[in-house]
């Protein structure tokens, strides 16, 4: 409609601005601003540059409604020590042992942070008086594991903006609509010290240099590397449409370690494609649990506990077995360990036997008054993406929990059934390899929250965030700048400006598309050598061949085409990831055709020597006594709480 | 007879009654798909409406309650009222 129309912003693309900083914090959505706080609580000077715009931008920008893992909140009933573990040995030590201690111990800290900041944490109207998931006296409401007590309920859409004031607050400067494009090193060399970082801005192509002592990456996770739909891109995946990875392309490019990289899940959502938007088709996970279940003739579907006896009503939906001490539910948990096993519907399998009839509907009808406005009001409301897109819109159409039951689509909270080929970097994918002041192997370059190998989140990102911001403002309260190099800058502006010159050319779907098709033939559930050789010489193809040939004609498809040249670094990753993990390791959801059943090893963490990909094995309890080697590195934020 | 281009949804619809130009939606969202109105007073234009994420930032952000989001067709979710599933099973 709007083919030819003048660019509305004016052009900057001539004009280059330096700024300098102590602490540079790329990405301005969770992690990134409780870094960027934290560093500036520090005394440092901070800037935090994000693509969108920070009041509502990321994953969690317009809500969460379960904080997750805050054990060491006044009525957890398990210690960070105890949570800690059943998160290594539910993924039988795949997992990342330092931010996930981190988000343990410090996350709780960082939720009462953000109620100071003007967030809400408690039910301070007593609107939930009398709930069984209410503590009276802290009037904190808990979810899923009524007596262990260690996820809360929050209203999450009051997170982000009191963050965004806070920043303001501590006078950290924030460069919005900014997009960063490339870390700078130390005398432009590969692995070496990271320097600051380049970026553009997405109106008016502006360029910007940043010099900072210490940079943290805070840019989420990778995405649309298998799925694409040219018609709906912003729905491919669950994540915000610009977080596709930009911060791992930008680390590998310099050098830095990642780890787990070679695993990925069969797709649960993409709202393009199969599945319905979050939150909205009807299930009994997550935002939804204990939602009530029934069939197609309103037959109640019943929940059992891990032994398989059938729970008698509501209320035991939320307690552990007998002879648990707690289980394990909420984001990524879906189905845990029995050691962990918390209570779930009965499969369905087992259902089609009894004679239950599809489609099945969530019904809130019949349950506890509580128990249905947790759930119709609070989570659904306050969850990420469910404020205006399911709570109103459903709403405004008529629906009326006390009368109306919602169809379930597929089984599972997912609404969907995908393909093997289909895969997604979901739940705890990998990331950015980390030590315990969460600094990458390039000196001066910290990552935080989703960017982190295993890794996932809001209470996890805020934790992580903070701890990062926190270790960088040491970091660089030692440090000096660095002049940068010219040749590494003159480089990189030719590569970012490249597509503008290029009046036609291959356009970023089309690219994104091919990298997506290329993935699902070379790299889908099953691997194998060859094939991954294959679809590694095709993605070097786009690289040489095509990726000079692609062109944008303003700034911002310049930010959505730079973006999918990303995509195509983070494809190679997991190419090259995939090719180093020569046997099955189901606890990465990884199986090769040819693999020669040895035993899986343990961590394979990669990164590109700049000629070529090198790999080291990692065993999965590097991190040793968490308790502590944490305390060790952390005397002063323990003594600092004591002092309060 | 016109050549117009096919879109595959709107995610947005303005009222232009209540729209009073402000720019905050556009301010609010992360992916940026909307570009200012040449007109003073006019809602934003959708530039990009294919790179919606469907979040409503938007929505939440306008003083006006001028936006309404309209999801694509296909992720328009059934339901129903529980008492025509029960009459079914006893019909
Ligand atoms: C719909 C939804 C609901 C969720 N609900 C929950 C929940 O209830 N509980 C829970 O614990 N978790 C929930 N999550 C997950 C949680 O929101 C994320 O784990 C968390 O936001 C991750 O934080 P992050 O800072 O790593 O990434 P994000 O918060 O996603 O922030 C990444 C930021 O990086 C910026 N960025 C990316 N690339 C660049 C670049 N090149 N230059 C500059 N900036 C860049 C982006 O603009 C963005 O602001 C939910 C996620 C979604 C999508
Ligand atoms: S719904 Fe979200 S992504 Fe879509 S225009 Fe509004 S703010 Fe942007
Ligand atoms: S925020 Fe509302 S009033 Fe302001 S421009 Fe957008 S639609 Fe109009």
């Amino acid at each position: 409609m709007y083919q030819g129309r003048e660019w509305p912003y004016p052009s900057e693309i001539d004009q280059t601005e330096t700024l300098t900083a102590d602490v540079l914090v790329v990405g301005g959505g969770i992690a990134g601003c409780m870094a960027a706080i934290a560093a500036a609580r520090r005394g440092q000077k901070v800037i935090l540059v994000d693509k969108g715009a920070v009041k509502r931008s990321g994953a969690g920008g317009t809500g969460i409604d379960h904080w997750e893992s805050a054990a060491t909140n006044p009525c957890s009933r398990v210690t960070p020590e105890e949570l800690h573990k059943a998160m290594m040995d539910d993924n039988d030590g795949y997992n990342n042992p330092i931010s996930h201690y981190i988000e343990c111990r410090e996350g709780w800290d960082r939720l009462l942070d953000i109620e100071q900041m003007g967030g809400k944490i408690r039910d301070t109207e007593d609107e939930f008086k009398g709930a069984e998931f209410r503590d009276e006296e802290t009037k904190l409401l808990f979810a899923y594991d009524y007596h262990a007590r260690y996820t809360l309920r929050v209203w999450g859409t009051t997170f982000k903006p009191a963050m965004a004031r806070e920043l303001k607050r501590l006078g950290v400067r924030v460069l919005e609509r900014v997009m960063v494009t490339s870390l700078l090193t130390k005398d432009g060399k590969h692995g070496s010290d990271c320097i600051g970082a380049t970026g553009f801005h997405t109106r008016t192509g502006k360029f910007y240099i940043m010099r900072a002592k210490a940079t943290i990456i805070a840019t989420s996770r990778p995405a649309r590397v298998w799925l694409f739909s040219a018609a709906y891109p912003g729905l491919c995946e669950f994540r915000p449409l610009q977080c596709i990875g930009d911060g791992h392309a930008m680390g590998w490019r310099i050098g830095a370690e990642f780890c787990m990289m070679e695993k990925s899940v069969r797709a649960q959502f993409s709202a393009s494609g199969r599945s319905y938007p979050p939150y909205m088709a009807g299930n009994n996970h997550n935002t939804w649990y204990p939602a009530t279940l029934i069939d197609a003739t309103g037959r109640e579907i019943p929940y059992v506990d891990r032994d398989g006896n059938i729970l008698p009503d509501v209320r035991s939906r939320c307690y552990p077995a007998k002879g648990q001490r707690f289980f394990l539910k909420g984001g990524n948990v879906e189905e845990a360990k029995y050691e962990y096993l918390g209570p779930e519907t009965l499969p369905w399998d087992k259902l089609k036997e009894m004679g239950y009839k599809l489609p099945f509907y969530a019904d809130l009808t019949a349950m506890p008054e509580h128990e249905r406005k947790a759930i119709w009001g609070l989570m659904v409301g306050q969850e990420g993406k469910t404020m205006v897109p399911v709570y109103q819109y459903l709403n405004n159409a008529g629906f009326d929990p006390t009368k109306h039951v919602i169809q379930c689509y597929g089984a599972g909270w997912t609404s969907a059934e995908f393909l093997p080929q289909e895969r997604q970097l979901f739940g705890a994918p990998g990331g950015f390899m980390n030590d315990w002041y969460l600094m990458t192997n390039i000196p001066g370059l910290f990552a935080a929250g989703d960017a982190l190998f295993s890794s996932n989140c809001y209470g996890h990102a805020a934790a992580t965030g903070y701890y990062a911001g926190r270790h960088a403002a040491r970091f660089a309260a030692s440090r000096s700048l660095h002049d940068f190099d010219a040749h590494q800058l003159e480089q990189e502006r030719e590569r970012v400006y490249a597509p503008l010159l290029n009046k036609r050319g291959f356009g970023w779907k089309e690219l994104n598309h091919a990298i997506c098709k290329t993935m699902q033939n070379y790299c889908g559930e099953l691997k194998e050598e060859g094939l991954l050789l294959a679809g590694a010489e095709r993605l070097s193809h786009y690289e040489k061949d095509i990726v000079p040939y692609t062109s944008a004609s303003n700034p911002h498809e310049l930010m959505r085409l730079l973006e999918v040249h990303n995509i195509l670094t983070v494809a190679q990753m997991i190419l090259e990831a995939c090719l180093v993990r020569k046997q099955d390791c189901p606890p990465l959801e990884f199986y090769r055709a040819d693999s020669g059943g040895q035993a899986p090893k343990p961590f394979l963490v990669i990164r590109h020597d700049g000629e070529k990909t090198v790999c080291r094995e990692v065993p999965l309890d590097f991190a040793g006594d968490v308790k502590e080697n944490y305390e060790r590195r952390n005397q002063d934020y323990i003594e600092e709480k004591e002092v309060g | 007879m016109v050549l117009r281009e096919t879109k595959p949804a709107e995610p947005l619809a303005f009222d232009t009654d209540k729209c009073i130009g402000c720019n905050r939606c556009l301010e609010a969202c992360q992916i940026d798909i909307m570009i200012p109105s040449e007109e003073k007073g006019s809602p934003p234009l959708v530039a990009f409406p294919d790179e919606c994420w469907y979040c409503g930032a938007c929505v939440m952000e306008c003083p006006t309650g001028a936006i309404s989001l309209q999801h694509p067709l296909m992720n328009q979710v059934r339901w129903a009222e529980k008492s025509s599933l029960t009459a079914r099973s006893e019909a």
